[in-house]
Order: C-alpha cells, then sequence, then structure tokens
C-alpha cells in the first residue's frame, strides 16, 4: 500500500481575485492541482472528486492573507516541490507562501479553526490616542447588538460583544479584530461594521474590500496557533 | 485615477463583480504598446454567456497569436454595473489591460442572436461612441460586426462601419492589419471603409444604397460605386482539419452555462432542417481527423485542467465513426477521470447507448427533438425522424436509468394545423407511456418518469427554405400554447413555452431591414436592455418605438413573396436563392430531401459557390 500524504497548505488571495466566490475559488483550485500533474486522490464512486477541502470561506470582495486548504496526495512529495509547481498554476492574486505534510487523521480545518482577525481600513484618520479611546468605549459596552441576516429563517438580534475577543489599533486609521470564527460561533466582519455606524457617528460603514482577513487561528486558551502549528497537527 | 482604480471604488457594489476582473487563467495580456494594432471583442449580452461562447475564445487567441496585436474582450454589463458605470463615469472598459474601449483602434462584435441588439446599442453609448457609423469619423475606433448566425445584418447595419461575412478563421487577422496600414497611411474614413470593401467577406454597408421602385418596393440593396462588389461572399475555411484552434483557452472563475473543454470535432450539418439557419450558414460539412482532434484534446486537457470534454458540431453524433472516436476518447481519459459529453443527442438508440457508455457525469435528463408533433409535418420540416426513433431511443434511455426526458418541439411551423398540436400532446404522453412500462418492469431503483415537454414558437430565418414563410399571429400563437397548457396537464408532464411577443420581435428583426435601426435605437433610449434576458423584455416599449418610427411589426412578419427582392439578397452564404426556394416547394409538398452525405449532392451548390468541398473523415463523400 502506497503512502498517502496530507498536505495543509496556506495562501493569500488579494487584488482582483479578493471577487471570486469560494466555491469558483474551489473549482479553480482543482483544476490548478490537475495541471501541475499532482498526485491526487479521488473519491470512490461515480462521479469521482479530488479530496481537497478549504478553511472558513472569505467574503466575495475581502482580501486574506492566511488562508487554508487541506489536500491528499497518494504518494509523497517534497513539500517545496509541491508549492512551486502549484504557484505556477496559479495566477497573480493567488499564491501558496506556507505547507507542511500533516497527519492524515487531523482534525479537519474547517472543525480546527476558531478564531479570525480581521484588519478594517477606516474611512477616516486620527491620531492613535483618540482612536484607542473611541474603540475602548465601543468595546466597554456590555452587548452590542446586532441585526444577523440570516436566509430563509429571517433575521435576528444577536449580542457580538462576546465573539470580540479582542481589538486593537495597529496605527491610525487601521483596526484589528480578533473574533470567534467557528461554525458554532461566527462573527461576520460587516457585522462588526454594522455596530460601529450605530455606536458612533464619525464611523462610517466600511464595505467588504476594505476589509482584510488578516488570518484564521485556532486559540487554545490564550494562545493562537497556525493551522500549521505542530501543537495542533502535532507530527 | 485610472481606470483599475476607479473599479475598485464600485466593483464590490455590484452582482457577480467576477463578471468584470478578467485576470482568468490562460488570458492574454499583453503590455499596452503604441506601436500595436488594438483590438476590443465584444459580446453583446453577460459575460457568462459570452465566456460560454467557442466563437469569441477562438478568434481572441487566434488575434493574440500575432505579435503586433493586442486582442481584449468587453462584455454587456449587467444593469446594476451599468448604473454605477454610468454615475462614476466609467467608460466601457476591456477586461485585460482595464482600459476605454475608445483607446481601440477596433471595436468588434460577435453577434449571435438578433435580441442582444440594444445591448449592441448600449455598448456603444457606455463606450463613448457615437451609435451612428456615419457620425463617427476615423478618431474613432471602426466598429466591426461579425459572427455566423446572422446573416441579415440589414437591421443593425446603420451602427457598423463594416460586417465580416463567413468564419473569422478566413481573413479576420489580414482584415486587421490592412485597417492599420491605411490608418498609419492617414486616410480618411470613407477612404479607409473603400478600401476594405475589396476584401472577400467584407460588407460596408454605406457604401449600397437601398433601391425601391417606383411604387415604393423594395428592389434590393445595390453599391453606390463602381467598383464596389455587387455580392459578398460568406468566407469559408478549406481544410478544418488543418485550422486554427486554440488549446491554451481562457478559462472563466465563474461558473459558466458551458464550463468544460469544448473540441469542435467538425463545422455544418447536412441535415437540411428546413427551419435551420445554421445548418445552412455553416455549410459545407467538414470534420477534423481523429488524430487532430486527440491531439487538441491532450493540449486543451493539460492547459486547463478540466475534467470534462465536450465534443461539439451541430450533430456529433453524425461525425464519421463516432463510436470509435468517443470510445476511443473515453479509454484514453479514464485514469485522469475525464468524462466525455455529447452535446447533440440524434433520436436513436444508437446515441442513447454511446451517451451511457462515455458519459460518466450522468446528466440528470436527456434531450431528444422531434421538433414536430406529426410525421406529416416532420416530413415538411424535413426533420428526418419517425415515430419509432424517438420511441426506441426514449425506451433505450429509460432503460439505461434516465428518468426524465426533455422533448423539444416548435409550434407555428408551416402548414401546420391543430392536428400537429395534438399531435405534440399524443407522442410525449406515449413516452410518458414507455418510460411507466420500463420502471414497472424494472427491478433497480428508479425515480418518477418526468417528461418535459418544451415548445418555442417558429422564427423565420434568412437563407433557409422558410425564409419566405409568415409567423403566426400572436392570437394563433397563444391558442395554440393554451391548448398545450391544457392538455399536458398529466402527472409526470410538464409543459414550458416561450413569450409570443419576445418570439414575434425576434422574427421581425431576423427578417428585418434598415428601417429598424431606427426602431432599435428608439427602445433603446427608453430603456432596453437584455431583450432576450425575460425579466428584462417590455413590449410595451418595443410597439412605442415602432409607432414612433412609423413601421409596422406586421409587416416585417408577414409571408413574402417566392420572386421578391429580400433585404439580405446581397448577402451570398453558397446556398443559391434557387435550392432555397427549391426546397421551401418541396416542404409544401410534404416531401423529404435527403442528406448529401448519404445520396449525393442535393444541388445545394455550396460546393461550388465558395469553391469548397464536404471534408469527411475516412467517410465516402470527397475526402481530401
Amino acid at each position: 500500500m502506497v503512502m498517502r500524504m496530507l498536505i495543509r497548505a496556506e495562501f493569500e488571495k488579494t487584488d482582483e481575485l479578493r471577487y471570486i466566490s469560494h466555491l469558483e475559488l474551489m473549482t479553480f483550485f482543482r483544476r490548478a492541482f490537475r495541471r501541475a500533474k499532482l498526485p491526487l486522490v479521488y473519491s470512490k464512486g461515480f462521479n469521482p472528486h479530488i479530496l481537497f477541502s478549504m478553511a472558513q470561506p472569505l467574503k466575495v470582495g475581502m482580501t486574506g492573507w492566511k488562508e487554508y486548504f487541506d489536500l491528499t496526495l497518494s504518494q509523497e512529495m517534497d513539500i517545496g516541490e509541491f508549492i512551486d509547481r502549484t504557484n505556477r498554476e496559479l495566477p497573480s492574486g493567488i499564491r501558496i507562501n506556507k505547507a507542511a505534510s500533516i497527519p492524515e487523521k487531523s482534525q479537519a480545518l474547517m472543525a480546527t479553526i476558531n478564531t479570525a482577525a480581521y484588519i478594517f481600513r477606516m474611512t477616516f484618520r486620527n491620531d492613535q490616542e483618540a482612536e484607542e479611546e473611541l474603540l475602548n468605549s465601543f468595546l466597554a459596552r456590555e452587548e452590542i447588538l446586532v441585526r444577523r441576516e440570516r436566509v430563509k429563517k429571517g433575521d435576528i438580534e444577536i449580542d457580538i460583544r462576546p465573539m470580540i475577543q479582542q481589538a486593537v489599533i495597529l496605527e491610525p486609521g487601521k483596526w484589528l479584530f480578533q473574533v470567534d470564527s467557528s461554525s458554532e460561533r461566527n462573527l461576520r466582519p460587516e457585522e462588526i461594521s454594522k455596530a460601529l455606524v450605530d455606536f458612533h457617528s464619525d464611523l462610517e460603514f466600511i464595505p467588504l474590500n476594505r476589509i482584510v482577513r488578516e488570518g484564521l487561528y485556532v486559540r487554545v486558551g490564550d494562545e493562537l496557533y497556525s493551522p500549521l502549528d505542530e501543537k495542533i497537527v502535532g507530527r | 485615477m485610472n481606470l483599475a482604480d476607479r473599479l475598485e471604488k464600485i466593483l464590490y457594489k455590484v452582482k457577480n463583480p467576477v463578471r468584470y476582473i478578467g485576470n482568468e487563467w490562460n488570458m492574454v495580456k499583453k503590455d499596452w504598446a503604441e506601436d500595436k494594432i488594438k483590438v476590443a471583442l465584444a459580446f453583446p449580452d453577460l459575460y457568462e454567456i459570452g465566456m460560454s461562447h467557442l466563437g469569441l475564445k477562438l478568434l481572441y487567441h487566434l488575434l493574440n497569436e500575432e505579435e503586433d496585436i493586442i486582442c481584449e474582450r468587453t462584455y454587456a454589463p449587467w444593469v446594476d454595473m451599468e448604473n454605477l458605470m454610468r454615475e462614476e463615469g466609467i467608460p466601457l472598459f476591456s477586461l485585460e489591460n482595464k482600459k476605454a474601449i475608445s483607446d481601440f483602434d477596433i471595436f468588434g462584435f460577435t453577434l449571435q442572436y438578433e435580441m442582444s441588439y440594444t445591448n449592441i446599442t448600449n455598448m456603444l453609448d457606455l463606450a463613448g461612441l457615437p451609435l451612428y457609423s456615419k457620425d463617427r469619423d476615423e478618431s474613432y475606433p471602426l466598429v466591426v460586426g461579425g459572427g455566423s448566425i446572422v446573416y441579415n445584418p440589414e437591421p443593425i447595419a446603420a451602427f457598423f462601419d463594416l460586417f465580416f461575412i463567413g468564419e473569422a478563421e478566413e481573413g479576420i487577422v489580414s482584415l486587421v492589419k490592412k485597417y492599420r496600414e491605411l490608418k498609419d497611411k492617414k486616410l480618411n474614413k470613407e477612404e479607409i471603409l473603400l478600401e476594405l470593401s475589396q476584401i472577400p467577406g467584407v460588407y460596408v454597408p454605406s457604401l449600397y444604397d437601398v433601391v425601391y421602385d417606383n411604387k415604393g418596393r423594395f428592389k434590393g440593396i445595390k453599391p453606390k460605386y463602381k467598383g464596389v462588389k455587387e455580392e459578398i461572399r460568406r468566407q469559408v475555411v478549406s481544410n478544418l482539419d488543418q485550422a486554427y484552434y486554440p488549446t491554451k483557452i481562457i478559462m472563466p472563475y465563474m461558473d459558466v452555462v458551458h464550463d468544460r473543454a469544448v473540441i469542435e470535432i467538425a463545422r455544418g450539418c447536412t441535415r437540411g432542417c428546413r427551419f435551420c439557419a445554421a445548418g445552412i450558414s455553416y455549410r459545407p460539412v467538414r470534420e477534423r481527423s481523429k488524430e487532430t482532434i486527440i491531439r487538441l484534446a491532450d493540449e486543451i486537457l493539460q492547459n486547463t485542467g478540466y475534467d470534462e470534454i465536450s465534443l461539439t458540431s451541430l450533430s456529433t453524433m453524425d461525425y464519421s465513426d463516432v463510436a470509435d472516436l468517443v470510445k476511443t476518447m473515453a479509454r484514453r481519459y479514464e485514469d485522469d477521470k475525464i468524462s466525455i459529453s455529447l452535446p447533440s443527442l440524434r433520436v436513436d438508440r444508437f446515441s442513447v447507448n454511446l451517451a451511457r457508455e462515455v458519459q460518466r457525469v450522468r446528466k440528470t435528463g436527456l434531450t431528444f427533438a422531434p421538433e414536430a408533433g406529426t410525421q406529416r409535418l416532420r416530413d415538411v420540416i424535413n426533420k428526418g425522424v419517425q415515430e419509432v426513433d424517438l420511441f426506441d431511443a426514449v425506451q433505450a434511455a429509460f432503460e439505461e436509468g434516465w428518468s426524465t426526458i426533455k422533448l423539444y418541439f416548435m409550434i407555428g411551423l408551416p402548414t401546420e394545423t391543430m392536428d400537429d398540436i395534438a399531435g405534440i400532446v399524443d407522442l410525449a404522453k406515449r413516452v410518458l407511456r414507455i418510460g411507466e412500462e420500463v420502471r414497472r418492469n424494472t427491478t433497480r431503483p428508479m425515480k418518477k418518469i418526468q417528461v418535459n415537454v418544451s415548445v418555442s414558437t417558429f422564427v423565420p430565418k434568412a437563407f433557409t427554405p422558410f425564409q419566405w414563410v409568415g409567423m403566426d399571429s400572436r392570437e394563433e400563437i397563444e391558442k395554440k400554447q393554451k391548448f398545450l397548457k391544457e392538455n399536458l396537464t398529466e402527472r409526470g408532464l410538464s409543459f414550458s413555452w416561450n413569450n409570443p411577443d419576445l418570439s414575434l420581435l425576434e422574427g421581425v428583426f431576423s427578417r428585418g431591414d434598415r428601417r429598424l435601426a431606427r426602431v432599435i435605437e428608439s427602445a433603446w433610449r427608453k430603456g432596453a436592455r437584455f431583450d432576450g434576458w425575460g425579466e428584462f423584455f417590455d413590449i410595451d416599449i418595443w410597439e412605442a418605438a415602432f409607432i414612433e418610427n412609423q413601421l409596422e411589426q406586421s409587416d416585417y412578419i408577414q409571408a413574402r413573396d417566392l420572386e421578391e427582392d429580400l433585404p439580405w439578397d446581397h448577402i451570398n452564404v453558397g446556398v443559391s436563392k434557387k435550392f432555397l426556394q427549391k426546397e421551401y416547394k418541396t416542404a409544401l409538398a410534404g416531401k423529404l430531401t435527403e442528406d448529401c452525405r448519404q445520396v449525393g449532392c442535393t444541388g445545394c451548390a455550396i460546393c461550388f459557390d465558395l469553391d469548397v468541398k464536404m471534408e469527411l473523415y475516412r467517410g465516402d463523400a470527397n475526402v481530401n
């Protein structure tokens, strides 16, 4: 029996490619893998598909710096070679920056990742102190109520405060929010935007193309780990 | 601020911004250098429709093969995008370098169907160009139309500087280069057009007058000057096997209509269905060899990573030794999990069995097109399908496990009576019975049988034997649709139909003349866009546009006299008017005309007129 290999890769999605959807990106990756002639593994059945999965979808229009996918190969392959060969088949805007071989039994990305960090490029700039004051008073509230839009099920009002783990001003005009992002508890970046607008008249709605998903993380206690981290996947 | 930055301000606001970003795999983006010839290729419909179109991709890559040509693409923006572009003052732009269309030398449209005409005027306007050719001097891009379906360009003639009639592989590159050469000589637009009109296949509408007799009847379109050719001959590729075919083909990110590798295995069709414009205008039949097809398939699959390959042609199943071809390919790509798809199934058992054997991606349904409900009417339209072929084919399909069958018919065909309409109901029910019978007797699980009956309204097209036929009135169409609605109600049957107003308008344009340009302009100014998309079509706008220009739709829809001059007579597609007249009479007599592939020449004259011949791969006809 040939040894299979499970690869976890970290990639970025920027520039014009921000506008392709999650499903379109998945289709695109599958075709890129085929062009790269990787030793792919297909599911059994009448209509076989490549064993490949991705982390939490990135919203159309948003930049992602540290996004992830898992891909199963039918044989061992040098990680550097995997990155090079695949990158050659990717357009500018999508690029694999890191990858690692992880145990085949590793937990799926969607189940592992529980935290996302978003950087908001605000529409105003002040000095650091004034912005920090504004942000702190935003966070100091007991609850932050936002209307959550739900297809079919109807909208509901939710409190997003417990889902904001941390927020800091990186530099004037650049706010970073570290929030819950798992299948059970997921704070959507546009909900932060909405809450900010409601909170203060200086704050305008930040459209998705001004938000960067800085990274997806696994939070254990107070520590953040990359989904590629040895502590997460073991070796 | 450059265009790309200005786009960034609006893209996140529109639906499917991926339509406007370009940067697809295998896109050709060249450095925007002064000395290159710039061609903007336009498809007057949405990105996802245009990107499914093989001809446009072929042209795009063909032109970009040339070192000194930059060819970029543009599509009709959806209404949300158009509004934002107008608000922000963003002109129509190319996807590759994000350049305004007015920065190009040539603005070329691929014309595929009549209902995109208002998208053409809209795109000209968004590009900042005056609509009419006469209002544009040499400082504007040359506006060119081409595309193999629209051989009656008269309704839109006034908007275009020239049309290229025929297959683009033959002559388009030299046309583009010639234009640049003339422009560099600082000739004015009239001089340039006169020179270009000398090129075979080039039709410059402004060099022709519409002639009327003393009673005001149309008497043809005649050259204004001596030396301008009287008829424009369609340009045709001879030796398709050796012809250019792109294999590093551009791939959309968006899930477009036909998102798979496509190989054109043959061009043309000799079946001779009398309603079919493509059946005439793509003649003669030319096949690629099996070796070439496999070589092209290998390259395309390698360059794209697609996992499905479609063997396309007007009638794929008529390809010489099609079974050997598809089985060879199925075996060849089995390990790579690539499936073969056959787009047009003939109505017979053979087709179904072959499809079953190679199509791994099992479509939920199979489509067959008997076109008419009775044998009498199928003979009139020369659709060589017998009832028994259909029953055989659906029996095979049900036995192979398909549970949904789509049947495609037309109403409004010449000589049609209510008996023929009742025949549609009868056929559909008998197909349903066959399916239910198979399902009752099978041991394996099978979904409930579903027969979907899709009925469109016949629209007479130029250059077909039915180009003289009058269309049904709206009342007649509605009466027939109502009958079908009331009689296709049984469980397991469904019925879909077209908006009669839309079919009638299509009928106006398919046999229209130059006066219609004003109507198109009026309708566009009143807001008509994307007329082919049900959600936007507004017949009231069009009716107002006709009234404004004192024209009657009914004048265009009515029957024509066999001997009268027609607005497209100056275009020679290669099939003689005599042949079409003879076919029309044969149709009315209810007689069939056989396929020339089997019985020898039936006298359509294409091979003599255009000096081409049928190219069959290992067939019986004149093989090279």
